[in-house]
């Protein structure tokens, strides 16, 4: 059964490199989100610093909704769904899968992005890069966890992406306040992130076992 | 001996009635061929027995396995060749059995993904992306998953379809091979002329109730 | 469903006898002597906050009943209740901004209840909107569904990280995270009587709203009848 979350996350991480379709549009995306960000807040490289986590986070949301948008695109071709559903493991496995390559994609993107934010907001905290990626990696368990359980259920609606987006901001909005402040406690030598990493990993165990479970009754026919 | 029987099955979309009371029972070796027009849910019955669609009312059973509470265990006894092909374009032949293979939990060497490549006649195309395929192509790549999982059922929507008069002739080998072998088959179609060639029962799909046909034709 | 039609009438004339009687009472209770007029938009501002609560309370069961035992009665309750719960989560909100404006001198703040019940309304949004962008009613039943109850779990997570956020960042703004002044003496006959006749407006409500939904997929079904009598 491992085997075949692998094999699933590995479909989509190589299905996505070889024809460079979300990857490519993420990271473009991010860029885009940043300019517009500058642009509007023209920070100084004091008020970048105390803005960073803030952007950080929601170019982070913004990019990987745009990713969740196609995760269930790439079954349509073919009726490759029908497949995926007709595969002898049971239903949370094949969410497994396509949450991992989900996640795998989405913190490829935001390695990328991380670096790209320091450099165009000008900020000094190149030392800190481990320990901002560590709470993004927290925060992005449970984002694309609860972020495919969505993709699924507005796989067959009309107006999907819009409908995803509807769904999934406010319910991540915990999400959101516990990763920049986690983030936000890490920059800082006093910082306190104890508490929100705690509330990120709380959010991370509920949304990884509840989604497999939601998944299998979204996709019953 | 494997058994199927599958015993006054219902099902209905939203408030679409399609079928109303399905009974079927058949063992190893035997090919039931269902014809019917257009939406008197042949397709809808094969992707019930597929397991694909959760039993609304009735009873299916292969051997002692209960499609209501079993599913996984049966998906792992057939393979169901429907309109779709299943493939993803960006993976190339090999790659896309083995998507197949593994989702079944299926412990293939890469040797037995090309050996069946190579049965179904597309050796020269075993490391190509399947994307710029024809229909025909593909056809014959689906097909190539029943010879790599061995399944003991094997359901089949219109598989004529995109194969040409060589292709008919060609599936119709592998699947009297099947059957031979000791397989199940059941077959939807439209065209009693391309089936004849095979030894099976047919049955008639009419007001979503099956009902087996007095003259065998074929041989 | 008999039993809604039955009770229909019944129920709506004992809330508007209730709704009468609690508003005269609101009317005729002393004023609070710092709060003036404005106070009495509480009578309709606490109660209709319970009640969108209390909907959601009744969307999750109905939806923890109807994947459990597919039950469509217990999906035509969820699909009644989100319409209601949204319904008293705007007037929560919309009657909290006008109380606010006076009393805290703004429209709005970023305190725990005012943000998890603003959460509460886009999600009684997305819930309404998932039903309607799918087509076929079973997917759209069970998708509601699990949504609701996805959502159930994650309110209380929203509410603690928004206290949290609040209290560390900002202690103490309007007295605590709570905005609401304590309650006591001649005020409170009249904000229990309002309380029962919301909770009996919230019933009529979804009693009414279940009726409508009921006799739509009846009237769907018959069109599908016809429509299998002419094949």
């Amino acid at each position: 059964m491992l085997k075949a979350v692998y094999r699933i996350a590995w479909k989509d991480v190589v299905g996505d490199l070889r024809r460079r379709a979300t990857l490519s549009s993420m990271l473009f995306f991010s860029i885009a989100v940043l300019v517009v960000f500058q642009a509007a807040f023209e920070p100084d490289r004091q008020a970048a610093t105390k803005l960073l986590p803030g952007l950080l986070w929601a170019t982070v949301l913004f990019t990987s909704l745009m990713g969740l948008g196609r995760v269930f695109q790439a079954e349509e071709e073919n009726g490759a769904f029908e497949g995926l559903m007709l595969a002898s493991v049971p239903r949370g496995i094949i969410f497994l899968g396509k949450w991992l390559g989900n996640l795998l994609l989405t913190l490829l993107v935001q390695a990328m992005i991380l670096p790209l934010t320091l450099i165009l907001f000008n900020v000094d905290a190149w030392h800190l890069i481990p320990h901002i990626f560590g709470v993004l990696i927290l925060g992005i368990l449970g984002l694309t966890g609860l972020g495919v359980l969505l993709a699924a259920m507005t796989q067959a609606a009309r107006s999907r992406e819009t409908l995803l987006a509807l769904l999934l901001l406010p319910l991540v909005a915990p999400l959101l306040i516990a990763g920049v402040q986690a983030t936000a406690g890490v920059m800082v030598p006093d910082g306190q992130p104890g508490p929100w990493i705690r509330l990120l990993l709380i959010f991370d165990t509920v949304y990884l076992a509840l989604a497999p479970w939601g998944f299998g009754w979204l996709v019953e026919e | 001996m494997a058994k199927l029987v599958v015993s006054d099955l219902h099902h209905r979309f939203g408030r679409h009635r399609v079928l109303r009371g399905v009974d079927l029972t058949m063992s190893s070796g035997q090919c039931v061929v269902l014809f019917g027009d257009n939406g008197s849910g042949k397709s809808t019955l094969l992707t019930l027995l597929s397991t694909r669609f959760s039993l609304q009312k009735g009873h299916y059973k292969l051997d002692d396995l209960d499609a209501a509470d079993q599913g996984d265990t049966i998906r792992s006894r057939l393979v169901f060749i429907s309109h779709n092909s299943h493939l993803y374009g960006h993976l190339t032949s090999v790659e896309n059995l083995l998507f197949f293979a593994d989702l079944r939990g299926l412990d293939c060497s890469e040797k037995r993904l090309r050996a069946a490549v190579e049965t179904v006649g597309l050796a020269p195309f075993a490391d190509r992306p399947t994307r710029w395929f024809s229909a025909g192509m593909k056809k014959r790549l689906t097909l190539a998953r029943v010879l790599v999982a061995k399944p003991d059922l094997l359901l089949l929507d219109e598989p004529y379809s995109a194969l040409d008069v060589q292709g008919v002739n060609w599936l119709n080998t592998l699947l009297a091979d099947f059957i031979q072998g000791g397989g199940m088959i059941i077959m939807a179609s439209h065209d009693p002329q391309r089936v004849a060639a095979l030894n099976h029962q047919p049955h008639t799909l009419r007001k979503g109730r099956l009902t087996a046909q007095k003259e065998l034709l074929g041989c | 469903m008999n039993f809604l039609a039955r009770i229909q009438r019944p129920l709506g004339i004992i809330t508007l006898l209730a709704l009468g009687a609690s508003t005269w009472m609101v009317f005729n209770a002393p004023l609070d002597f710092q709060q003036g007029n404005s106070v009495r938009i509480l009578y309709a501002h606490v109660p209709s906050a319970k009640m969108a609560l209390f909907c959601y309370i009744l969307l999750t069961l109905s939806s923890i009943v109807y994947l459990w035992k597919k039950n469509e009665t217990a999906d035509i309750l969820a699909e009644a209740a989100a319409p209601v719960g949204a319904a008293f989560t705007a007037v929560t909100l919309a009657s909290g901004a006008i109380w606010g404006k006076p009393m805290w001198g703004t429209w709005w703040a970023w305190d725990a209840r005012l943000t998890s019940m603003l959460v509460l309304l886009i999600l009684y949004m997305g819930i309404m909107a998932l039903r309607n962008a799918l087509d076929e009613p079973l997917k759209a039943a069970r998708a509601t569904a699990v949504l609701a109850i996805i959502g159930a779990v994650d309110l209380p997570i929203i509410h603690y990280s928004v206290v949290w956020w609040r209290t560390l960042h900002q202690p103490a703004s309007f007295g605590g995270s709570s905005g609401n002044p304590s309650i006591t003496g001649d005020l409170l006959p009249p904000l229990l009587a309002m309380a029962i006749s919301f909770i009996l407006l919230g019933g009529y409500l979804v009693v009414l709203k279940a009726r409508e939904v009921e006799a739509h997929r009846q009237l769907e079904q018959l069109d599908v009848e016809r429509m299998e009598e002419d094949d």
